[in-house]
């Protein structure tokens, strides 16, 4: 049985791909920024000795991790209008909802970076008369930072790939793209193996800069 | 003039149900050097780390040039913990080495020297770099000062952390076992470095293991075991003729 491969007909569609990873790329870039200063904020109040801080951190970030991001998704989607009275479109709810998602795993992420420094450097700072702020800022921070690079670059892969779900918001991108794309042409594999790789060009360069960054730290230190 | 830069009144300090301080009473004079010894775990660290409130004590008060470290009293007699910025400001004048060096990894042996003057002190970079390098050179580190930490010896590292507490221009220097991590042949370029600081009048407080410095530099020895001071006298009295059976028995175990 010789299965007669077509790629022409995604090249013919090119404009379908591209429309949809401009739609996947803007989605994560926002969840990304919502993501990361949610996440440093709820991290940061993770670690706090004040538990008007730390607890409703730690009930957000457990709530987030331990639900399905589908649920999520569809949950905020449909509950933002009633519950603050925002009404939000397909894109920005789904952008929204996978940043207050990963804001979840980045505050692990930026816990667990903080908590791998050695005691000592805290000593060592304080022992020079600094307070916190300056602390974190110029000795814990840039040393931590490092160390969070590489999960961080893993979670970022991750939100790239959950833009696909999306399409359950009937939002445009990239795979809900092809998926109407195979509706009109039943040329599944040939669509399915461009997704794929238009996922991965869209990714590895992001992996690659995280290893050579990790390299080029390595070397100094 | 012989008042007491640091007092420290009936000091107590729990670990949960364990005490490790129970109730210490010292004075250091300015420009004394005081030597801490006695075994493991007798809470000598744990006492230098109260002075600087690296470590919050739970009962007794220390002085530092009459200010009360980590507490303000309350009108009815109770301790309230200090601010932030009070309790880093009595840190600044109290310079500390660790016996882990813990020198900032991402920074270079000049950062890391500058980084209490120009972040905490405000000190502009170029006099903090000045005053830098020749702190470097009087440690021995003149050709070391764009190294990055990991690239040191131990030794190296621990005269760069003497250097960094010293750039504060601290008003006592704190000694928390700076040899104990030492490979022995890179012990005495240590020592020789606290010695002539001992000799330019810096108020020290070792806690150390190393008896011969104890003898030949301290003004006073201090003895501690389980939480107290068992005996306080001047190295030649405790070295001869220690008044203490458990000063005995703890020296004839660290003497051999």
């Amino acid at each position: 049985m010789g299965y007669v491969w077509d790629f022409q007909t995604v090249w013919d569609y090119r404009q379908v791909f591209v429309r949809g990873a401009v739609i996947t790329a803007e989605l994560t870039f926002w969840s990304t920024i919502i993501g990361t200063v949610l996440g440093l904020m709820l991290g940061l109040m993770r670690r706090s000795t004040n538990a008007a801080l730390r607890y409703p951190a730690a009930v957000y970030i457990e709530a987030f991790r331990a639900t399905p991001i589908l649920v999520q998704l569809v949950w905020i989607y449909y509950s933002m209008p009633i519950l603050i009275g925002l009404q939000m479109g397909n894109i920005a709810s789904c952008a929204v909802g996978l940043g207050l998602h990963a804001a979840a795993y980045i505050a692990e992420i930026f816990r667990a970076g903080v908590n791998s420094i050695d005691k000592g450097q805290w000593d060592a700072a304080r022992a020079i008369g600094m307070r916190y702020p300056e602390m974190m800022r110029r000795i814990i921070l840039p040393q931590a930072v490092r160390r969070m690079i590489p999960p961080f670059i893993n979670e970022f892969a991750t939100l790239i790939k959950l833009t696909t779900l999306g399409s359950v918001l009937a939002v445009n991108e990239l795979l809900h793209e092809a998926t109407n794309l195979i509706n009109n042409t039943y040329r599944p594999l040939e669509i399915y193996t461009a997704v794929a790789i238009a996922f991965a060009i869209m990714i590895y360069p992001f992996i690659y800069a995280s290893q050579r960054l990790e390299q080029h730290w390595r070397v100094r230190s | 003039m012989t008042y007491p830069i640091l007092k420290i009144a009936n000091l107590q300090k729990h670990f949960g149900n364990h005490q490790v301080l129970k109730g210490i009473d010292l004075e250091v004079n300015r420009g004394e050097v005081l030597v801490i010894i006695g075994p493991s775990g007798s809470g000598k660290s744990t006492l230098l780390r109260c002075l600087n409130f690296l470590e919050e004590y739970d009962h007794g008060q220390v002085l530092f040039d009459g200010q009360l470290v980590g507490y303000r009293i309350a009108p009815d007699g109770r301790l309230l913990r200090d601010s932030a910025r009070r309790v880093a400001s009595i840190r600044e004048r109290m310079g500390m080495v660790f016996q882990s060096f813990n020198l900032f990894p991402h920074m270079t042996v000049l950062e890391n020297v500058i980084e209490g003057p120009v972040v905490v002190k405000k000190i502009k970079r170029a006099d903090a770099e000045r005053d830098a390098r020749r702190l470097l050179e009087r440690v021995g580190l003149g050709n070391k000062i764009d190294e990055y930490p990991s690239k040191l010896s131990g030794g190296q590292q621990q005269r760069a952390g003497i250097a960094r507490a010293l750039a504060m221009k601290p008003d006592v220097m704190l000694f928390d076992e700076p040899t104990s991590a030492l490979d022995p042949e890179l012990v005495g370029e240590v020592l020789e470095v606290m010695k002539a600081l001992a000799a330019d009048g810096m108020t020290m407080i070792v806690v150390t293991h190393e008896m011969g410095f104890a003898r030949d530099v301290a003004d006073r020895v201090v003895v501690m075991d389980d939480g107290t001071i068992i005996e306080t006298a001047p190295p030649a009295r405790i070295f001869s003729n220690p008044s203490q059976a458990r000063t005995v028995e703890f020296l004839k175990r660290v003497l051999h």
